[in-house]
């Protein structure tokens, strides 16, 4: 039988009492578990008592407003994988979702806790007896990073599918806090360190994810790098949002997971704007997207092929985006 | 803590004194006895512990029990009908989908949540809905066979 | 009083598909693994595990422990001093370990407690104190200049040396018109399978008796070990086999953990389970060792191979286990795939601080083969020769014996070569394959058993009993351990089929030490062949037995009987009887009746005389040649696998729809070690990186391409009805026809496996960047 530390399970109806309890000390919010439950498997979080999120009702919802949408936190990832107006007008995000690891996690897993999902490093997602043995790290109970031993900093690597979906199509969330709400950019939800990489304060959680009407003419994907055809975390997973005429970019947003910290929106290529889709214009792509990502050791896949390959899929959906017709 | 879970598990109503803290296959394996669902790995890599809840699949190793409350969780002891084998343990028996079998349960209940949501589906879709569930036995081949033998046949 | 008869045939069960016979009980979940079996009386057994991967012990402090309540039993490596391991010189490892731990998660110290919280918690107030030793994870690390030895007897930390010469080498590569010579680097990899390890020991303190239920291949050998290690009489311990979850060789050994299952039961006086992680089963391994080859081969222009020179390195991890044996079968099987004429090798086994390593499917000549087979296409290249002219030019004409004293009595290959040239359309298509497209072809054999058991007796190689009371139904009582690849099913069809009568007569009771005959167990593919045999004797035993019978009754000569299966009859006449009259009258004569069938391996197929000759010798080979296509996407390094054509050589096939499933398995399990999967350990610390199921990359359905396969069918002379192995040949082959594949879309070979995305892409930007190199030279 697997043991897991002692907690308390609460299930609020309501956000504002979810909001309540997860003020409290030692408490955690739980959505699917897909996440967090592996990782309490593995002695990654103890938490005294796990806010159950999935009761509260107004969390569960899609809502369309116009072609804008607001998902809630709490839609499985198998429902938004599945909704055919999502397939049909936001196909990035229903690929995304797709790509999420098996089956089996999907349906259970949520859009909030696969944008709050922890990061991952091969010195922490082990076994309790394999990190003492190696002196644990900076991002549990240890005061050294594995990956970069001089610095003070935690490389693990986020690596939600979502987000860059997300992010690309300048989305927001909805965070609450103990008495009221705020809504903030997606990106702001996250931080450059791998040990606390959620801009969230004890009692707050997401609550929902909206997402603008998208640019008229936007075409849209999301492609992930990884070891084999599924399950896997992406080694690199990269967002494209553009609007093309007659091969010349109009606007281009990408997007990335897996390589750094947190989920990253390509700086830079609003320079694109006016330009034809070609050689050079990729090739200046490639290189903006090797400049931004910083994957680091924290997968057993060598760090270099996560920067290469983010920028080969990179350059490889702007161009077929770019140029369908 | 402990509290009383109340559902309906394989078709049957169930209520039992469970802690906050078993998990679903922890419950099922170790309360209810129904041992068909497997432990394969440390947490949600193998789906070998797939499982429904309420007509879906989940990991049963990575969900708590005490979340299943009021819901319909049902395991391989359930397919079937008066001992009679169903349409895809049938195919995985006869094709050979099975060889060791320690991950079968897992793909027919993966395989059974696609078959009640698609009937008819391609080799694709096979694929994409047994992809969270290893098998280190057959290379996969006749486990697709095994899943399109069983939409072949009327349910 | 005996009534005319209209004989049908025979039933015949032998060659047709047969759905596994214990397939409904897997398919419905009524399958009891032995972590399903009913155990809530059982007292958990947790391990405590080395926190270093190589180290003094200098202290054991367990008394905090102890005195918990709910701890039934403490122990360490000072409850068993008995040495246990596989060959007789080479037992060397303890379960517990004792002054000494030698890889990370080697077992130090046990409880059985009231339950699992409890027992991890005692687990934390057992105290151990370490002085650290230098960790080695590399060969080369553990046999350089000044390392500490893991082992007293083996200063320089080589388990084995090997060192063979046959025919005449530096006349042969004079001969040769091209000699190549390459490395080659072979990560390890790992069994994985799907079943976690787990052993349930019951102890009965009042009569002294021990039963374990285990995941085990070998129950026979764990009942051995386990009575020794406990120092028991064997006859006060039983083992028994319920449904295994796959094996592969993971379980061809006894493993520390059964040793410590009954350790514990004894002395808590009760009965103890003791379930591992998947990650403590990663750490069990006993698989394939990480291994570098250097190859040199002499060939002629016709493609013939006139010598052939190999150096093995092999990281055996912290014990012996099967290492002799691999080390040894790397060399032997060499032979007896093609024509060799001149052969050295030398092969080193190497001790270093990782898990011991041990035999994996394909034991021993999986790297091996992709190295030979590489170099053949990379010659056969260079020559101007087609990969199937080149193979073709070495092919062995039956019966033949090797060099090495290897003797091939059936030889199925060129057929097999035939087939899978023709159906993947390699002359029609290898050359026309769009960009990224590319096609290889290579061959590979295995045993049908060791010749030469590892625990050798004098006892016949296999024993099968079978059991006929007066219901009619037989019982076919068998050691062989069924672990997925349909043994029991086997052994069944082939009694039947000398019966004559349908399987639904029979059952079959496996690898119960309390019930079925001794058998050595399920490795090195010596089921099939030996068992069968054994079944086979058996199954004629028994049919004479009612021929005796029906002679009796229908007052003629046994001779003049013939067995129609469900009938017997006097020849040439309506005079017969029914099975079951049969059965009343042989019953009503002995009682109940038990045959026995047993199977020897003639002593010239036992191999050769000189050290090390008994590694590589079998009874019979089996041959497989497979084509794979590949497509390369050259812009991220990735390979998708889209079409993999195999012919296998087995013989006969007893059962081709099980045939086709062990040759899917192989095939694909290759195309895991090819493509991805490896295990990995910190340098500084013997820490296993990979230990899990996300980061040890067992392909998923997803990637996992359409395996076409043909059954090709030598029929042995020595094998039952003909047939020899059909689960392990095909899984070499799968990496050189993979990686020619590759080279063919990419016209990169990279002398390291697995070939993942990440090296191929590397390769890539270095063949771009020569190329744009040599245009700008070439544009000055």
């Amino acid at each position: 039988m697997q043991v897991l530390t002692d907690f308390v399970l609460r299930h609020p109806a309501s956000i504002a009492e979810a909001a309540e309890l997860l003020a409290g000390p030692g408490a955690r919010a739980l959505a699917g578990g897909t996440d967090l439950i592996a990782n309490m498997r593995h002695g990654l979080e103890r938490p005294k008592m796990l806010v159950d999120l999935s009761a509260i009702a107004e969390m569960g919802a899609l809502r369309w407003a116009g072609a804008g949408v607001t998902i809630g936190a709490n839609v499985t990832i198998a429902c938004l994988a599945r909704d055919t107006r999502i397939i049909g007008e936001l196909p990035a995000v229903a690929q995304a979702a797709r790509s999420i690891a098996g089956p089996g996690h999907r349906s259970a897993a949520t859009v909030g806790g696969n944008l709050c999902l922890d990061t991952r490093c091969v010195y922490y997602n082990q076994s309790e007896a394999w990190r003492r043995s190696n002196g644990y790290c900076l991002k549990r109970m240890g005061d050294v990073c594995h990956v970069a031993p001089q610095g003070k900093h935690c490389h693990a690597a986020y690596s939600g599918d979502l987000a860059p979906a997300l992010l690309s199509l300048d989305a927001e969330v909805e965070i609450a806090m103990p008495r009221s709400t705020r809504r903030a950019p997606l990106a702001e939800l996250y931080r450059d360190d791998g040990a606390r990489h959620l801009n969230l304060e004890r009692g707050e959680f997401v609550t929902a994810v909206h997402l603008p009407a998208p640019l008229p003419g936007t075409r849209m994907a999301y492609r992930k790098s990884r070891a084999r055809g599924a399950i896997d975390f992406p080694l690199a997973g990269v967002a494209v949002a553009l609007a093309a005429s007659a091969g010349r970019i109009e606007f281009l947003r990408v997007a990335l997971t897996g390589t750094n910290t947190r989920p990253l929106l390509v700086d830079g290529t609003r320079e694109f704007s006016g330009q034809m889709i070609g050689g050079a214009l990729l090739e200046k792509l490639g290189k903006l997207v090797q400049n931004q990502v910083s994957p680091m050791r924290t997968t057993v896949t060598a760090s270099n092929y996560r920067r290469q390959v983010a920028s080969a899929l990179a350059q490889r959906l702007v161009k077929e985006l770019g140029l369908a017709t | 803590m402990k509290r009383i879970l109340s559902l309906l598990l394989n078709g049957r109503r169930r209520e039992d004194a469970v802690a906050d803290d078993m998990l679903l296959i922890d419950y099922l394996r170790e309360l209810t006895g129904l041992t068909g669902t497997k432990r394969g790995c440390d947490g949600g890599e193998c789906g070998a512990c797939t499982v429904l809840l309420d007509g879906e699949p989940v990991l049963a190793c990575l969900t708590l029990a005490v979340r299943c409350e009021a819901r319909r969780v049902e395991t391989i002891e359930s397919l079937g009908e008066s001992g009679r084998m169903n349409r895809l343990q049938q195919a995985f028996h006869e094709k050979l989908g099975t060889q060791c079998g320690y991950c079968t349960q897992g793909m027919i209940m993966a395989g059974e949540a696609l078959l009640r949501r698609n009937p008819n589906p391609s080799e694709t879709e096979i694929r994409e809905a047994l992809s969270g569930n290893l098998c280190r036995c057959t290379g996969y081949v006749k486990i697709i066979e095994s899943v399109q033998a069983a939409a072949g046949k009327a349910p | 009083m005996t009534k005319p008869v209209h004989a049908v045939g025979p039933v015949r069960t032998a060659g047709r598909p047969q759905p596994l016979i214990d397939g409904v009980e897997k398919v419905t979940g009524r399958a009891l693994y032995t972590a399903d079996l009913p155990s809530a009386h059982a007292l958990t057994g947790e391990i405590l595990r080395s926190p270093v991967a190589h180290g003094e012990i200098i202290r054991i402090d367990t008394a905090r422990a102890r005195a918990l309540p709910g701890v039934r039993a403490v122990i360490t490596g000072a409850d068993c001093d008995v040495a246990y391991g596989v060959l007789p010189i080479a037992h060397n490892e303890f379960p517990l370990a004792r002054g000494k731990v030698r890889y990370w998660g080697e077992a130090v110290a046990a409880v059985a407690a009231d339950d699992a919280r409890i027992a991890r918690e005692a687990l934390e107030l057992i105290e151990v104190e370490y002085r650290s030793l230098p960790v080695y994870t590399t060969a080369a690390a553990a046999r350089a200049e000044g390392a500490v030895p893991l082992h007293a007897d083996k200063p320089d930390n080589i388990e084995r040396e090997v060192s063979h010469v046959f025919g005449d080498v530096d006349g042969g590569f004079a001969a040769a018109d091209l000699v190549r010579e390459r490395n080659f680097h072979y990560a390890e990899v790992a069994h994985a399978q799907m079943e976690p390890d787990c052993t349930l020991a019951e102890y009965d303190p009042e009569r002294g008796r021990l039963t374990l239920h285990s995941v085990t291949q070998v129950p026979f050998y764990v009942h051995l070990t386990v009575a020794q290690c406990l120092k028991m009489d064997p006859a006060a311990v039983r083992v028994v086999k319920p449904f295994v979850g796959g094996g592969f060789g993971h379980r061809t050994e006894t493993l520390p953990f059964e040793v410590i299952a009954a350790l514990l039961a004894r002395a808590a006086g009760a009965t103890v389970k003791v379930e591992l992680s998947r990650e403590q089963t990663f750490v069990v391994h006993r698989a394939r060792p990480e291994t570098d080859i250097r190859l040199k081969v002499g060939m002629k222009r016709s493609g013939e191979i006139t010598a052939v020179d190999a150096e093995v390195v092999q990281r055996g991890g912290a014990y012996a286990g099967y290492g002799i044996v691999t080390i040894l079968y790397a060399g032997a099987l060499i032979h007896a795939l093609y024509r060799t004429t001149a052969v050295k090798y030398r092969g080193f086994r190497v001790y270093a601080n990782t898990p011991p390593c041990g035999p994996m499917r394909g034991h021993g000549s999986v790297d091996m083969r992709h190295a030979f087979e590489t170099m053949i296409d990379t010659m056969a290249g260079e020559l101007g020769l087609d990969s199937f002219a080149a193979r073709r030019a070495n092919l062995i004409t039956p019966p033949y014996r090797t060099i090495n004293d290897l003797q091939v009595n059936s030889y199925g290959l060129p057929e097999c070569l035939d087939w899978v040239e023709q159906a993947s359309g390699w002359k029609r298509r290898k050359d026309k394959l769009p960009p990224g497209h590319g096609m290889g072809v290579a061959c590979s054999h295995y045993v049908s058993g060791a010749a030469k058991p590892v625990h050798w007796t004098g006892e016949p190689h296999a024993t099968v009993n079978l059991r006929l009371d007066f219901d009619g139904s037989i019982t076919l009582l068998t050691g062989a351990a069924d672990i997925g690849q349909g043994s029991s099913t086997l052994l069944a069809q082939v009694a039947a089929e000398a019966l004559g009568i349908g399987l639904e007569r029979f059952r079959v009771i496996a690898a119960d030490s309390a019930l079925t005959p001794k058998d050595n167990g399920s490795y090195s593919s010596r089921v099939s062949f030996m068992v069968g045999n054994a079944a086979l004797a058996a199954g004629k035993e028994l049919r004479s037995h009612l021929r005796n019978a029906a002679a009796r009754r229908l007052e003629v000569n046994a001779g003049d009987i013939e067995c129609l299966g469900e009938t017997y009859r006097v020849a040439g006449s309506d005079r017969g009887i029914s099975y079951r009259e049969a059965v009343r009258e042989a019953l009503a004569q002995d009682g109940p009746i038990t045959v026995k069938g047993t199977y020897t391996v003639p002593e010239e197929l036992q191999g050769g005389k000189f050290r090390g000759a008994g590694v590589g010798p079998s009874p019979g080979f089996s041959y497989a040649a497979q084509v794979v296509e590949v497509a390369v996407d050259e812009d991220t390094g990735e390979m998708r696998v889209e079409n993999v054509w195999v012919a296998h050589d087995c013989g006969f096939a007893i059962n081709p729809l099980a045939v086709e499933g062990q040759v899917h398995g192989a095939v694909w399990m290759g195309m895991g070690q090819a493509t991805g999967e490896q295990t990995q350990f910190f340098q500084e610390n013997g820490l296993p990186v990979r230990a899990n199921f996300l980061d040890y990359r067992v392909p998923t359905i997803v990637e996992s391409p359409p395996i076409h396969v043909k059954i090709v069918e030598s029929h042995d002379p020595n094998g039952p009805f003909g047939a020899k192995e059909a689960s392990e040949a095909a899984l070499a082959g799968f990496l050189p026809a993979f990686t020619s594949a590759v080279a063919d879309a990419t016209g990169i070979r990279v002398a390291e496996l697995p070939l993942t995305s990440d090296l191929l892409l590397e390769a890539i930007h270095a063949r771009r960047r020569s190329e744009r190199l040599k245009r700008s030279r070439g544009g000055k």
